[in-house]
Formats: C-alpha cells, sequence, structure tokens
C-alpha cells in the first residue's frame, strides 16, 4: 500500500512534467503561428499591393500613345496580358470623363464599379458580389488628363496563402511537439529509474532490516544523490537496529 | 563569280525553291473556334491546288504550311515563332482572330529585316491596319469598323438607336465594341449596355447573365462580337429570355457554324434566327452569278479540300459551302496575283512592291481590289445577310425585316 502511494507520487510528479512539456510547447506554437499570420498576411498584402500599383502605373505609362492614337484593341490586347499574372483578378481603364474603355470583367462591369467614381486613384477595398473580395489600387494616365488605370487584386488569395503557411507552421510544430513529448517521458523515466532504486532499497529494508545491503550494491555503490540517499537510509537502518540492541553503532564500509 | 548569282530557278530567298513557294498558316484548327481555321484553310486550298495543278506559280507550286493554335495567343506566338525562324516560310497567310494576331504583329516588327509580311488575316480589328505594326500586314477584307458602322447607320436609320453589345472578353471583343462605340457618335448616341463573355465559352455555356444584364439596358438591337458558339449561345438565350430585339453578328463569326448549332436538333429554328441579322465581308455564295463565286462553287465541288488530318483532334463535318471558306477562297485568289507578280525570282524585298502595283484588280466579286501605301486593305464593302429557309440570305430591307 505504501508503494502503491510512492508509484502514484512518481507519475503524478510525471504529470506535471508532461503538462509543463505541453503548456511551454502550447505558448510557443500559439506565439509562433500568431506572429506567422501577422508576418506572412502583412508582407503578403504589401507585396501584392505594391506589385499592383507597379501593374497600374506600367500600364498608364505604356497607355499614353494608344491612348492618345485611340487604339482601344490594343489598349484591351496590353491589359489582357497582365490580368494574367497571379494575384491580379481584374483590369479597367477609364477615361479623363469617367467612360469605361477597357476592361476584363466578364459577364460585365458590377454595379458597385459601374456607379462608383472611375476617376479616384484612390486605393479602395471592395467586396463584389459573385467575384470576391479585393483591393483595388489606381495610377493616373499622363497626371490624370488622359484617364486612369485600376488594377483589384484578389485578397482571397492573400489569405489562402495565410492559410498554408499557418498549415505549413502547425505541421512542424505538431511534429516537434510529439518528439518532444517523447524526449520528455524517456528523459523523466531515465532521471526517475534510480529514485525507484532507493524507494524499493528504502521498502526493502523497512521489511527486512536484516536483509541489509544484500542485493543492493550496485545501488549504494553509486556515486550519486540516488547513492548517497541509499548509504543514508542504511546508516539510519543499522543505527535503529543498535539502538534496539543497545549496542555501539558500526562504522559504514562503504565509508 | 557565278557562284554570287543565283542559277535561275534555284532558290532565290527563304521560303522559296525550284519547285515551291511556302506559305505559313496558324490558325484555330481545335477548340470551339475550329470550324473558322478549317473553313478559311479548305477555301484556299481550293484555289492553290487548282493553281498547282495548272503547273503553280511560274512553275513553283504553293505549298500552306499549317500549325493549330486553337485561337489562343500564347500557341499562336510560338508557331509563328516556328514559321518565322525554323520553316522559314516566304510569308505568313491566313491566321485567324484579332487576339491572336494582335500578339504576332510585334514578332514580325522585331524580325522586320526579314521582311516576312503577314496576308489577309481572317480578322477586321485595327491594329494590323495602323501604325506601328500596319506596314507589316495586308489586309483584303473590310474592318470590324466598316462591319459595325453599317450595322449601326442601318439599325439607326430605321429608328433602333439604342445599341447594346454583347462581346468577347479581348482584343477582338474591345475592336467591334471600339467601333460600334465610334460608329454612334455622330449619331448623338451611346452604347446603352453591355456584357461580356470568355473567349472559349461553348455553346453549351450559359449566358442568362449576359442577357439579364443587356436587358436591364432596354435595347433597340444587340450586335455581338464573337464567335459562333457563344454568340450562338447568346441568341438561344436572348429568345428564350424574350429579349426580342435584332440581334446582329459581324463576320468573324462564322454564320453557318452559329445557324448550324441554333437549329441543330430544333422544330422550332425559326423562332430564334428571325432576328438575326450578320454582317459579312464577302458576297453570298448562292449567288453564283457573281463569276468569283462561281468558280469558287465549281472548285470547292472539284477538290473537295479537306482539313490537315494531323491538326483534327475533334470531330468537324466542313460545309460544302460558308462566307469563311469563301473569304479563304478569294484570300488565295489575290496572293496567287502577287506571287505571280514577283517574276520568276521571288524576293521577299520584293513583295510590298508586288502588292502595291495591284490596282483597280478584277477578283471577279463586282469590287475591285487596290493597294497602297495609304491602302493596305484591298476590299472595303459590306453586306448584309439573314436566314430564309434556314439558309442565309442578301438583306433587301432593313426596314421590311426589323423597322
Amino acid at each position: 500500500m505504501k508503494i502503491q502511494l510512492a508509484d502514484m507520487k512518481i507519475q503524478k510528479l510525471f504529470r506535471k512534467t508532461l503538462f509543463g512539456v505541453f503548456f511551454l510547447f502550447g505558448v510557443i506554437g500559439v506565439s509562433t503561428s500568431v506572429l506567422c499570420i501577422y508576418t506572412v498576411d502583412t508582407h503578403l498584402s504589401e507585396e501584392y499591393e505594391s506589385n499592383s500599383r507597379d501593374i497600374a502605373k506600367t500600364i498608364a505609362d505604356a497607355s499614353v500613345d494608344i491612348l492618345l492614337n485611340r487604339n482601344l484593341t490594343a489598349l484591351q490586347s496590353l491589359i489582357d496580358q497582365f490580368v494574367e499574372i497571379q494575384g491580379i483578378s481584374y483590369i479597367y481603364i477609364t477615361s479623363e470623363t469617367g467612360e469605361f474603355l477597357a476592361h476584363t470583367f466578364v459577364p460585365g462591369i458590377p454595379e458597385e464599379i459601374r456607379t462608383g467614381d472611375p476617376t479616384s486613384t484612390v486605393t479602395v477595398e471592395r467586396s463584389l458580389p459573385g467575384m470576391g473580395d479585393f483591393v483595388e489600387v489606381a495610377s493616373p494616365i499622363l497626371v490624370g488628363v488622359a484617364g486612369a488605370v485600376h488594377v483589384g487584386m484578389d485578397t482571397g488569395l492573400v489569405a489562402l496563402k495565410v492559410q498554408r503557411a499557418i498549415g505549413q507552421q502547425v505541421y512542424l510544430i505538431s511534429i516537434i511537439f510529439v518528439v518532444g513529448i517523447l524526449a520528455a517521458i524517456w528523459l523523466v523515466g531515465q532521471a526517475s529509474r534510480p529514485v525507484d532504486g532507493v524507494l524499493a532499497f528504502a521498502v526493502k529494508l523497512a521489511r527486512d532490516r536484516k536483509a541489509d545491503s544484500k542485493g543492493s550494491e550496485k545501488l549504494l555503490a553509486r556515486n550519486d544523490e540516488a547513492g548517497e540517499l541509499a548509504r543514508l537510509f542504511l546508516h539510519f537502518s543499522r543505527a535503529m537496529d543498535r539502538d534496539k540492541a543497545g549496542g555501539i553503532p558500526q562504522p559504514d564500509p562503504k565509508g | 563569280m557565278g557562284l554570287c548569282w543565283p542559277r535561275p530557278g534555284a532558290a532565290s530567298s527563304s521560303g522559296v525553291t525550284d519547285g515551291e513557294i511556302v506559305l505559313g498558316m496558324s490558325a484555330a484548327f481545335s477548340g470551339p473556334s475550329r470550324g473558322l481555321g478549317i473553313e478559311l484553310f479548305r477555301g484556299a486550298s481550293a484555289y492553290f491546288e487548282h493553281v498547282n495543278r495548272q503547273g503553280g506559280v511560274r512553275g513553283r507550286r504553293i505549298v500552306l504550311r499549317t500549325y493549330d493554335d486553337g485561337y489562343q495567343p500564347d500557341p499562336s506566338v510560338k508557331n509563328t515563332m516556328t514559321l518565322m525562324l525554323e520553316d522559314e516560310v516566304f510569308s505568313l497567310f491566313g491566321y485567324v482572330g484579332t487576339p491572336t494576331v494582335t500578339r504576332v504583329l510585334p514578332m514580325l516588327k522585331k524580325f522586320q529585316e526579314r521582311r516576312i509580311y503577314l496576308f489577309f488575316p481572317f480578322t477586321g480589328a485595327q491594329p494590323q491596319r495602323e501604325p506601328p505594326y500596319g506596314d507589316f500586314a495586308f489586309n483584303l477584307r473590310a474592318s470590324y469598323r466598316q462591319e459595325t458602322a453599317g450595322l449601326v447607320q442601318n439599325f439607326v436609320g430605321i429608328g433602333r438607336k439604342r445599341i447594346a453589345v454583347f462581346y468577347q472578353a479581348d482584343a477582338y471583343g474591345r475592336s467591334g465594341w471600339a467601333g460600334v462605340r465610334r460608329a454612334l457618335k455622330p449619331f448623338g448616341e451611346r452604347i446603352v449596355g453591355e456584357a461580356t463573355y470568355r473567349r472559349g465559352s461553348k455553346f453549351t455555356g450559359i449566358m442568362r447573365d449576359q442577357v439579364e444584364i443587356l436587358k436591364a439596358a432596354r435595347p433597340d438591337a444587340v450586335i455581338c462580337i464573337g464567335a459562333y458558339a457563344a454568340c450562338a449561345a447568346f441568341l438561344r438565350d436572348a429568345v428564350d429570355l424574350g429579349l426580342r430585339v435584332p440581334i446582329a453578328n459581324v463576320s468573324f463569326v462564322g454564320s453557318e457554324n452559329l445557324l448550324n448549332l441554333i437549329t441543330q436538333g430544333r422544330d422550332d429554328g425559326k423562332r430564334y434566327t428571325e432576328l438575326l441579322v450578320n454582317s459579312q465581308v464577302v458576297p453570298s455564295y448562292h449567288d453564283v452569278a457573281i463569276p468569283a463565286v462561281g468558280q469558287y462553287q465549281e472548285l470547292m465541288a472539284r477538290y473537295d479540300p479537306q482539313p490537315p488530318r494531323e491538326l483534327l483532334r475533334e470531330d468537324y463535318t466542313p460545309f460544302s459551302h460558308s462566307f469563311v471558306s469563301l473569304e479563304g477562297f478569294l484570300n488565295a485568289k489575290v496572293m496567287v496575283e502577287i506571287l505571280d507578280r514577283l517574276g520568276d525570282r521571288p524576293e521577299r524585298s520584293a513583295l510590298q512592291d508586288a502588292v502595291f502595283s495591284i490596282r483597280d484588280f478584277d477578283l471577279g466579286i463586282g469590287e475591285l481590289v487596290s493597294f497602297g501605301p495609304e491602302r493596305r486593305q484591298g476590299l472595303q464593302k459590306v453586306y448584309y445577310t439573314v436566314v430564309d429557309e434556314g439558309r442565309f440570305i442578301p438583306l433587301d430591307s432593313w426596314k421590311d425585316r426589323f423597322g
């Protein structure tokens, strides 16, 4: 009964250690994921927005001659090539009067864009029914006197990339977590084995003081805390025997 | 010294040998628009075959090297690279489509020292008619600008001023859209509604959204700038959803393919075609009183040209006659005339002068063909056709039909 109590105490010690490891990994995992989401989201959004702005400016610069020549076919051909870039969902070009000169919308120009201010070059966030969520950047053509180029970037794609990055992060942390727990169990097991030996030795002495050091030579010979503790138990056991017999204590053979 | 001069009849320029002149063609032989490339090829082949069997052009057979681009820009550019740099054809001939041709034109400029010209592409768009690429192409057919201007003028003439546009979301669609917009301006009108579709859409696709968008604009007429599969789908859904206004298509649509799709397996086909009007850039192929049409019918029947077997990946049943194959036939006739004018030693460097030497050339369709430095398009006339008894016939009166 006493032995069972002792075992339970060690298991509780295990539990606390494992809980500690688990908690530590949880804190690391959550904090790393949050940092990862923030970093990936911020960087990707900034990168896409920057790319979109560059594309809008490139089209705006390239459109000047085309627009002045009223060659809308060439203008459409130009934006069709840019809209193939990943993350760019739509492009439209408006004249200085707000007329839509070329665009990539199917089946038509969304109501929100048609009724908005087509001459504005302010970056806006749009949620277009049936299409998704977008960040729209714009660049003026010939400082605005020839119109503006508008480029819509799919924020859903950024969200997808963030999800993918988080997924990879969680996957890595899960592997580290499992390996860490197994390592913790093994290390705690290694550490508790001598303690188990000392406990068993103490129980043996308590049951049968005559047993003395028989069969526990290895434990008593250990040069660590477990060996010290075992020798201390043996010393007390012999001292108690002598007290009972009224004799003089014998010196410890190991010193 | 003798080596400095090519011996008579020897290869004197790339794409020309003692026995052949090789022309290069990239067109749609697969995909939803394959009917256009196949029919254009068949019409041209009928005439080239006829010339070859009669000894060729000054003893040289005309060989048409063909590649499939599926009406997609990237394959078209790749095919052009192959034709220009590997096959080293004499010139390019009979390309199909605006989005493809507009991407190929910069390549012609890039390799301009080779003097490889694009002859008679099957598109009425402006880029190959204007700077900076107009100098690298020669057109035979009327432009989309002329076709859409004619449609708009006729619609406005009968009081149908509220014009909407259904178009392909690319350079071709934009070209037609721009033509309609331009044509409406003198009348003080604007496009009242517009809807688009993606290139490559099939007849099985649903055009309900597009029809609803245009219905909301309450148009008096709709002008479609598209390929036959999508335009037939739009026509079907427009009629089914009660958009009861004239629906016009430009020549690129491929009229027979469209008619075939919209009427096939239907008893009520007339319901879908009674408000249909298509502009054409060649005369009616039924009118054998026109000399070139008579010759076209005769040679198509005699040679029954088939599309290149190695390029066919899907089933296709050719039409005995069509506007597209007649256009290919007329393109080939003018091309042969140009090659003949190059003389016994054809050189690319002499091509432009040979083209410009064509003045009031009688092609046999009633309209004379002329080229010049300021005129890189041989024909100007636009024809209008409607469906009657299951076939396209010339439209006599806009007022009686649509007034």
